[in-house]
């Protein structure tokens, strides 16, 4: 009866290759478009490449070459501060609204609504928006300094503004993500420990200290480490906003790979650039792997 | 007693006090979040005279002129159609592709842990950030003449979104007993039957949770749009509003409309699903 049952659930012919048949179209998609191109741009970063064809096989010429040019270790030291900058401001920031959200209350539901507005807007419209804050003949932040009486703002033309500028973009942006992050860390917090606080009758500050950012650890460092990859690959913004100007100040790694890759043409090496971006933020994700891992079963 | 009823009072004060911090915080993060966006959408309607010269707070003449002549003399209906139609197409796809996979890796043991090793791929190229493949993948649909068509990018966007389907759908169905789909079977059914029937009706919020997600990124990619495409007859929103805003530097009420009308759909949809959303985009980290 039982082995019958099995037979039965198991099946033989159509049903044994049945599970085959549900897994090929997404294996034969992920071949074709994710691991082949992968393959294909490690092997384009090890070649010199010259009007759009490889010329010759170089090693890891490319590679080496990546730390001798001035301009990627510019940008990729712009891409650090911007990152550390941003996620900084928005975890603080985030951890700070989240806190004090945490007791429900009226209009809770409306500033949720608000909030989601900023992550889901089009990336190249949010670059537009800010356009139409910092621009100096037409922007927000000229038409208010003129209607109080002062001269028009200039930030886009100055590098450290614009960097600034871009920064004050992804906090607008990704603050809201964060907050909505560590909202629903705190809410599953148990209450016990906050209770037995109280009737030892510590403060506010030293419950925080004591007891909230222990046990929000494992939530804090993932929404963080998240947030830094995702930021790592910023490029939409950037493009539109300044286009990585003025001069280099605001030339993200993904930005200079774009241009060495389809404007001056250089494939093999911008594969290599990107490549390397994609090590660190690998190396970023694993690193999320592993707190996950610390902060016990998921 | 009056000293208690001094103790109620002042503990209604310090009440009443954080109410009105509160309220005024509240307050101030919509101005934060909205401000900007209210600026765009008055200098849409506005001349770009009065966005320049006058540097007016509000519209003084408002007119849809602007949105009018992206429509008539720069292609947004192509844009938006382009946009709507690789978005569908890609993630149906993904989900179809994906939801079939994740089952299999969620109900079946195969020969040499099959399964596992797939999902396991699968997982990790999810790690890999897209930018890796953006060469190759251009030179890829260049040798395959794909450049600047639909299905170029509803391929690409079908492999970016497949990973993440199968991953989150995975979990749905694990979720799901056995059991039910078992007892369907005794009673008849075949896998596929019990499967359409009794499994994904149950994974239905999760295939909606997944769909959602997928419609925002894909809606909104920007970078292999920009690569892949060329001309109106592929470009999405976000790559004609981009080009738009290369060429015309200092047409800013343009500008405003045309980031208007590309924000505007995904806004929506955003707007419509927020429950899901929410419930979507905080769950990886929490969970």
């Amino acid at each position: 009866m039982r082995s019958a049952r099995r037979a039965r659930l198991q099946g033989a012919g159509f049903d044994l290759a049945l599970p085959y048949l549900l897994l090929a179209p997404s294996v034969l998609i992920v071949l074709a478009i994710l691991i082949y191109p992968l393959w294909d741009g490690l092997r384009a970063s090890t070649q010199f490449w010259r009007y759009g064809k490889p010329l010759n096989d170089i090693g890891l010429d490319n590679y080496i070459a990546l730390w001798s040019d001035p301009q990627f270790i510019n940008s990729l030291w712009v891409t650090v501060r911007f990152v550390g900058l941003s996620v900084a401001i928005e975890t603080v920031l985030g951890l700070a609204l989240a806190l004090f959200c945490l007791r429900e209350f009226k209009g809770i539901r409306l500033l949720r609504t608000v909030l989601i507005v900023p992550m889901v807007i089009t990336p190249v419209v949010v670059a537009i928006v800010f356009r139409l804050i910092y621009a100096s003949d037409a922007g927000m932040l000229t038409a208010f300094s003129e209607t109080l009486g002062g001269t028009p703002v200039q930030i886009l033309g100055e590098p450290l503004r614009a960097f600034l500028a871009l920064v004050a973009l992804d906090v607008w942006e990704w603050t809201p993500l964060m907050f909505l992050i560590l909202l629903a860390g705190l809410q599953s917090l148990p209450s016990e420990p906050f209770e037995a606080a109280r009737v030892d009758g510590a403060g506010p500050w030293r419950t925080f200290v004591d007891h909230t950012l222990p046990m929000l650890k494992p939530v804090l460092a993932i929404a963080i480490v998240l947030r830094a990859i995702d930021a790592f690959g910023t490029f939409d913004q950037v493009f539109v906003l300044t286009r990585g100007g003025p001069g280099e100040a605001t030339r993200l790694l993904s930005i200079y790979g774009y241009d060495t890759a389809f404007k001056f043409q250089q494939t093999g090496f911008a594969a290599a650039m990107f490549v390397t971006m994609g090590l660190i933020m690998l190396a970023l994700a694993l690193a999320a792997v592993r707190l996950l891992r610390r902060a016990g079963p998921t | 007693m009056t000293a208690s009823l001094a103790a109620v009072a002042a503990f209604r004060r310090r009440a009443m006090a954080a109410d009105l911090a509160r309220v005024f915080v509240i307050l101030a993060l919509l101005l934060v979040v909205l401000l900007p966006i209210y600026w765009m959408v008055a200098a849409s309607l506005k001349s770009n005279q009065e966005i320049t010269q006058d540097a007016t707070l509000y519209p003084h003449a408002p007119s849809f002129d602007n949105y009018r002549h992206l429509f008539s003399e720069r292609e947004f209906g192509a844009f938006l159609t382009n946009s709507l139609g690789v978005t569908a197409a890609s993630v149906l796809l993904a989900l179809a592709a994906g939801s079939l996979g994740a089952y299999a890796i969620a109900r079946f043991h195969l020969r040499f842990r099959l399964e596992r090793v797939v999902g396991l791929s699968l997982l990790t190229l999810r790690i890999v950030p897209p930018v890796v493949i953006l060469i190759p993948v251009y030179l890829l649909m260049l040798s395959l003449n794909l450049l600047n068509t639909w299905l170029g990018l509803i391929l690409t966007y079908t492999a970016l979104n497949i990973t993440f389907c199968v991953w989150m759908m995975e979990s749905f169905f694990r979720e799901i007993p056995v059991d039910l789909e078992e007892a369907a079977m005794v009673d008849g059914d075949s896998r596929l039957t019990a499967f359409r029937r009794i499994t994904l009706p149950l994974a239905a919020p999760g295939l909606a949770a997944t769909a959602i997600f997928a419609v925002i990124v894909t809606f909104n990619e920007f970078l292999f749009a920009l690569v892949l495409t060329a001309t109106p007859a592929a470009m999405t929103m976000p790559r004609g509003t981009a080009t738009l805003i290369g060429r015309i530097d200092t047409d800013w009420a343009s500008m405003s409309a045309a980031g208007v009308v590309g924000a505007l759909p995904i806004v929506i949809f955003a707007l419509l699903v927020q429950r899901h959303l929410v419930r979507g985009l905080t769950m990886g980290a929490v969970k």
